[in-house]
């Protein structure tokens, strides 16, 4: 459900599922797992193709953070819509980074 | 205006989106895009709180979700026949579940979310347990298209 990309030692992770719903977020998390015990530590979630997320999903992208411990970072790129607003609505926009864009993730993160 | 139409579904997380986007487009020409939007995740959050706390994520259990189109106002029953869910989670008013402290990264929470969602998104919300059943009564008003 996930491809990846590295762009000057960034990890870009996109989510190739319109939605991540309970039924994804367990698979949607280990997917996560595996990239962040493989020692990256700067990640850009490009939730642009995504329409959906429920509770289980965030709380998904939340184990995801946790995981990554005090050194890592993990942004959000092109979240609109729906999504744009379960962040907001639950004030997840105050835990992860928000961008519109991959790009200016990316170059956030990197700096 | 007042239509109304029953669906049901097995108790299995996979087949929660196909029940919420036949709900979102039942929807779809009374509600704004932001209000399909509430509507369907506050029917997702309710069932799958139906199948992972009622019934523990046992497959082959009833979920049945009963949609009123009304004039004014989109209503939305799930009803199952799990155990009720405990008065404790029912008090706790919805704001308890985002108050937490952003910098404290370990304890920024992963889940019990789904009920505060629900009382956020939609204009009412009521919970009915008897022998039989359980009945999450949703309502969503429609506000008219200025």
């Amino acid at each position: 459900m996930l491809s990846t990309d590295l762009r000057d030692n960034v990890l870009v992770v996109r989510v190739e599922e319109k939605r991540i719903d309970a039924s994804k977020a367990p698979a949607f998390k280990d997917e996560m797992t595996r990239c962040i015990e493989a020692g990256q530590n700067q990640i850009v979630l490009d939730l642009s193709q995504v329409d959906f997320i429920d509770s289980s999903g965030l709380g998904a992208l939340v184990s995801c953070l946790k995981r990554l411990g005090p050194r890592g970072s993990l942004a959000v790129a092109g979240a609109t819509g729906a999504v744009s607003r379960l962040f907001t609505l639950t004030r997840m926009d105050r835990v992860f980074a928000l961008h519109q864009s991959v790009d200016s993730a990316v170059e956030q993160l990197s700096a | 205006m007042v239509s109304s139409i029953s669906l049901s579904i097995d108790s299995d997380l996979d087949k929660v989106s196909l029940l919420a986007r036949a709900v979102r487009a039942l929807c779809e020409d009374l509600l704004s895009p932001d209000d399909q939007d509430a509507v369907e995740l506050s029917l997702v959050e309710a069932i799958n709180n139906v199948i992972k706390h009622g019934y523990h994520g046992e497959r082959g259990k009833d979920v049945q979700v009963a949609v009123g189109l009304q004039a004014d106002q989109v209503v939305i029953e799930i009803i199952d026949h799990a155990p009720p869910m405990p008065p404790q989670v029912l008090d706790s008013t919805s704001e308890d579940a985002f108050t937490f402290d952003e910098t404290d990264i370990a304890n920024i929470p992963e889940g019990g979310m789904g009920l505060a969602l629900i009382r956020m998104n939609m204009d009412e919300v009521e919970y009915r347990s008897s022998e039989s059943e359980n009945r999450l009564r949703m309502v969503k008003r429609i506000v008219p298209l200025s």
